[in-house]
């Protein structure tokens, strides 16, 4: 019995450490997700990507009466590389079509973070059926290897990064599956 | 630096980092590609690469991966495209400044997409401008030629 009130004292305040590392790294991650870099293409199925925090206010959607339709690229309309092209960039013109080197598009559809929630976000990421297949261990090689995610902490003149980097971003999403991927409403 | 343009193989001396517009127009003299802003606000520059629209100024000569075609490489006064010979039947161009680019947009969408919608039209064509305004003129233009594509 005191063995077991031992083992009891020690591993519960190491959960509850572990918790709320988790909830604190998963606070860092919705900072990010929720950053207009991110925000303007992560957007639902009208895919109508948006120009929040370019000075025009957070309702301001894609100049150009951009489209980027049910082909995620724009090919119903005007491709987005069209205007932003698929190799890498000093960005350094403001308001010039930023570039990155990969294919311009919108993330799938399951990834539509505009508007949403922290809680929303946090349920979505954390389970790879509602995440286009991303599980933990995707989603950190994802943002260590895209260059979109890349862009998004160094977009260049004009433009606020999402707080943090390549490296801290990854970090977090570590500490948040080592906790056991908490949501503030679990 | 190789480059095919309207299905000429050129060599060019030029550094990596020069926009293909500069390239075109300044060391070929293909001078029917526009400079407008620089900056892809305004879409007089396009031309296509392997057929697709692009804004030649912001595309720089070290990155092209295809074949460029400029207005001149559309059609020929003989054989016009059927873009271009829309473009007559409604007068559309005023100053004429912005057609090359426009003509050019409305090609290549109208290669992706054969049976546009109306609003896919006013989005495909949205990102290049007319100072002169000859928007419904492109509208009725872009649609015509669309249905003779599709009769093609």
């Amino acid at each position: 019995m005191r063995d077991w009130a031992f083992i009891l004292a020690l591993t519960f305040p190491v959960a509850a450490q572990a918790q709320e590392g988790g909830a604190a790294a998963w606070d860092r991650i919705y900072a990010v997700a929720s950053h207009p870099r991110c925000t303007n293409c992560h957007v639902g199925e009208e895919g109508r990507p948006a120009w929040d925090d370019l000075g025009y206010g957070p309702e301001r959607l894609h100049g150009m009466n951009v489209v980027a339709g049910e082909s995620r690229i724009g090919a119903e309309s005007i491709p987005c590389r069209a205007c932003h092209m698929s190799a890498a960039g000093d960005n350094a013109v403001p308001h010039a079509a930023p570039q990155v080197d990969d294919a311009w598009r919108l993330p799938p559809v399951e990834l539509a973070w505009r508007g949403r929630s922290s809680v929303e976000i946090c349920t979505l990421l954390r389970d790879p059926e509602a995440n286009d297949g991303f599980d933990i261990a995707a989603l950190v090689e994802h943002v260590t290897t895209s260059a979109f995610v890349s862009y998004g902490f160094e977009p260049g003149a004009g433009r606020t990064g999402a707080p943090g980097s390549v490296t801290s971003l990854a970090r977090d999403l570590k500490i948040w599956a080592e906790a056991g991927t908490p949501c503030a409403d679990d | 630096m190789e480059l095919t343009v309207n299905g000429r193989a050129y060599t060019v001396d030029v550094e990596d980092d020069m926009p293909l517009l500069w390239v075109l127009r300044d060391e070929l003299g293909i001078t029917g590609v526009k400079y407008g802003c620089g900056i892809a606000q305004c879409g007089a520059c396009t031309v296509h690469v392997d057929g697709i629209a692009v804004r030649s100024c912001q595309l720089a000569a070290g990155d092209v991966d295809g074949d460029i075609t400029t207005i001149e490489g559309l059609g020929t006064p003989e054989a016009l495209h059927a873009v271009q010979a829309a473009w007559i039947e409604h007068q559309v161009a005023q100053c004429g400044y912005c057609q090359s680019g426009q003509i050019m947009q409305a090609a290549s969408f109208l290669d992706l997409n054969s049976a546009p919608t109306d609003d896919q039209i006013d989005q495909a064509m949205s990102g290049n401008l007319c100072r002169c305004g000859t928007y419904p003129r492109i509208r009725a233009a872009v649609k015509t030629a669309a249905t003779k594509l599709q009769g093609a």
